[in-house]
């Protein structure tokens, strides 16, 4: 299989926009092409070619960005279908926004709003993402849209605002306000939890191994149930190679609460049993 | 053609176009599932009268259904896709969604979809939540034992509906001997459903009737208490006459079922009282799908002689 290989030479605390690395992709445009088109490096101004080397074709999937770090900006934003880019490093804010299919995986580190305005698609994290996994884009009214996350550390705070539809699943811990204002979709993870939990959720379920330390008042405990939903739900999460292959599919036992009444949500909150 | 005795026919059974889909009905035990299967698919005999045709397929072992529990599947039959998708949604409704315990998912792969929880999500009444897991949307719908499952459309296929054989026997309880033996090996078979009671039909129609409001009556020519008459066709030593209607999802899987079921007949033989086998039809004219007997036995035929 052919690989294109982009690869960062220098390094640098100026912040890159790295929108054109998906365009390219998305258009397979030809590699010399664009490495004549022009980039900010802070205030100066400077050709593709000059800072990142690129060989192969942008036609050949997948492909691999290396040397990156985080002040690297809009890593995967708004890819389409059938792509397929694999970046070596940690990626700066907004990894994955907009993504609209295809496939993302950062071996590294990922900074704040990754994948907001997701609608379709895979984004997989190696390392953590910071705050905002999974939201909304600065504007929007609406979080992640469809699609999968999959973060094999922990997240920070506000995972899953304003999650529209989709599936967030954090093998690690994820910070306070998660599920906050969501609007349906599925947020799951392996670890801890913070604080204030589903604020503001109006539908939606946020699965968790342990019962948060504080479960807000507008939660109302619904008990004990087996829900059938939650086998097709392990099946999909299982599909991804990661700790979540370690559920058993018929692991369905949960403590439901109902929730953000505060805001007439009917939204869950599921917690493993046993 | 004489197999073991057993004439058949040189004649051929006539077909007709149908679409069909196949939904898995799961519950806590087979049990459950069953029941639902099979009151789902009461009064699904005929479309001329019941709109579809259903029956059940097969049981499937727990580790093969998508939400891990014994499961049954269903298939159904009619003639357009209109009338599959409302009496689907009716019979799931009604026999499914009220059965305790049970789950409905697709159970056909096919780029034609047709709704099936996607207006019962209704019931609902706002509790209804949507999950959309890999391409399918299924509803969980809050019923008084927890939750009803659905998945929100199925597939649907072109199919073939209307295979027969009708076998010719010394007595009733000779018919029924062939016809069961006939009945239990097309059942183990994929793809087949027998949608009269038991698999048998002892009322096999003619088209039309003197009576202007009836579509179909009965197969006067067929019926033993009529051998007097000049029309009727059954020997002297025939006191009995049984259909086996077999709705199938292609003309293969119909073929291989009349071939199945003839071979079990024959098998009996001659020695059991069976005399005959033959087909039903019309002239050929009102289904496009012909199934020819002895085209069908030539490989059976070899094999006996």
């Amino acid at each position: 299989m052919t690989h294109t290989i982009v690869t960062f030479k220098g390094s640098t605390k100026q912040r890159l926009d790295m929108r054109w690395l998906s365009q390219a992709i998305n258009e397979s445009t030809n590699s010399d092409v664009v490495k004549k088109q022009s980039l900010h490096m802070g205030n100066e101004k400077c050709n593709i070619g000059d800072i990142f080397d690129i060989t192969g074709s942008f036609s050949d999937h997948p492909v691999v960005f290396e040397n990156s770090n985080q002040s690297m900006d809009y890593v995967g934003h708004a890819l389409c279908k059938d792509s397929h880019l694999t970046v070596a490093g940690d990626v700066g804010h907004y990894a994955g926004s907009r993504l609209a299919g295809g496939k993302l995986v950062i071996d590294g580190n990922a900074q704040d709003y990754t994948a907001c305005g997701m609608s379709k698609g895979l984004i997989e994290i190696m390392g953590d993402a910071n705050d905002y996994v999974g939201s909304a884009h600065v504007g929007d009214k609406k979080g992640m849209a469809g699609g999968t996350i999959l973060v094999h550390g922990n997240t920070g705070h506000f995972t899953g605002d304003m999650l529209r539809r989709g599936t967030i699943m954090v093998v690690g811990n994820i910070g306070d306000y998660c599920g906050s204002r969501m609007i349906a979709g599925t947020i799951t993870n392996l670890g801890t939890i913070g604080k204030q939990v589903g604020v503001g959720m109006r539908r939606g379920t946020i699965l968790l191994p342990h019962k948060p330390k504080d479960v807000l008042t507008g939660f109302h405990d619904c008990g004990r149930h087996n829900l059938g939903y939650l086998t097709l739900l392990l099946h999909e999460l299982r599909q991804y190679k990661s700790t979540f292959q370690s559920l058993h599919p018929m692991r369905r036992r949960v403590q439901r609460y109902i929730g953000d009444t505060t805001v007439s949500g009917q939204g869950e909150m599921l917690i493993w049993i046993g | 053609m004489i197999i073991n005795g057993v004439e058949i026919e040189d004649t051929f059974a006539e077909a007709f176009s149908m679409r069909a889909t196949r939904i898995i009905i799961t519950a806590i035990n087979y049990k459950w599932a069953r029941h639902a299967a099979e009151t789902m698919t009461g009064f699904a005999t005929s479309v001329i009268g019941c709109g579809v045709e259903a029956g059940i397929e097969k049981v499937i072992g727990n580790h093969e259904t998508p939400d891990g529990r014994p499961g049954i599947s269903v298939l159904l039959f009619s003639t357009d896709k209109k009338t599959l998708e409302k009496q689907l949604q009716t019979r799931i409704g009604q026999c499914v969604l009220t059965c305790p315990t049970t789950a409905v998912f697709p159970g056909m792969d096919s780029e034609d979809q047709i709704a099936l929880g996607k207006n019962i999500r209704y019931f609902g009444d706002g509790f209804q939540t949507s999950k959309k897991i890999g391409d399918q949307r299924y509803w969980r719908i809050p019923v008084m034992d927890g939750e009803f499952i659905c998945a929100e459309t199925t597939g649907y296929q072109k199919a073939i509906g209307g295979g027969n054989l009708l076998v010719f026997a010394r007595g009733i309880s000779h018919a029924l001997l062939a016809c069961e033996a006939a009945i239990d090996a097309i059942g183990m078979l994929p793809n087949i459903i027998m949608p009269f009671p038991g698999g048998g039909v002892r009322s096999g129609s003619k088209v039309g009737s003197k009576y202007k409001f009836l579509s179909a009556s009965t197969n006067h020519p067929y019926c033993p208490t009529l051998k007097g008459r000049p029309d009727n066709v059954l020997g002297k030593n025939i006191e009995a006459c049984m259909e086996i209607v077999i709705d199938g999802l292609t003309k293969e899987d119909v073929t291989l079922a009349m071939q199945r079921g003839m071979e079990a007949i024959c098998d009996l033989g001659k020695s059991q009282g069976i005399e005959k086998i033959t087909g039903g039809n019309y002239g050929g004219n009102l289904g496009p799908h012909h199934f020819h007997l002895r085209e069908i036995m030539n490989d059976s035929y070899n094999r006996y002689i």
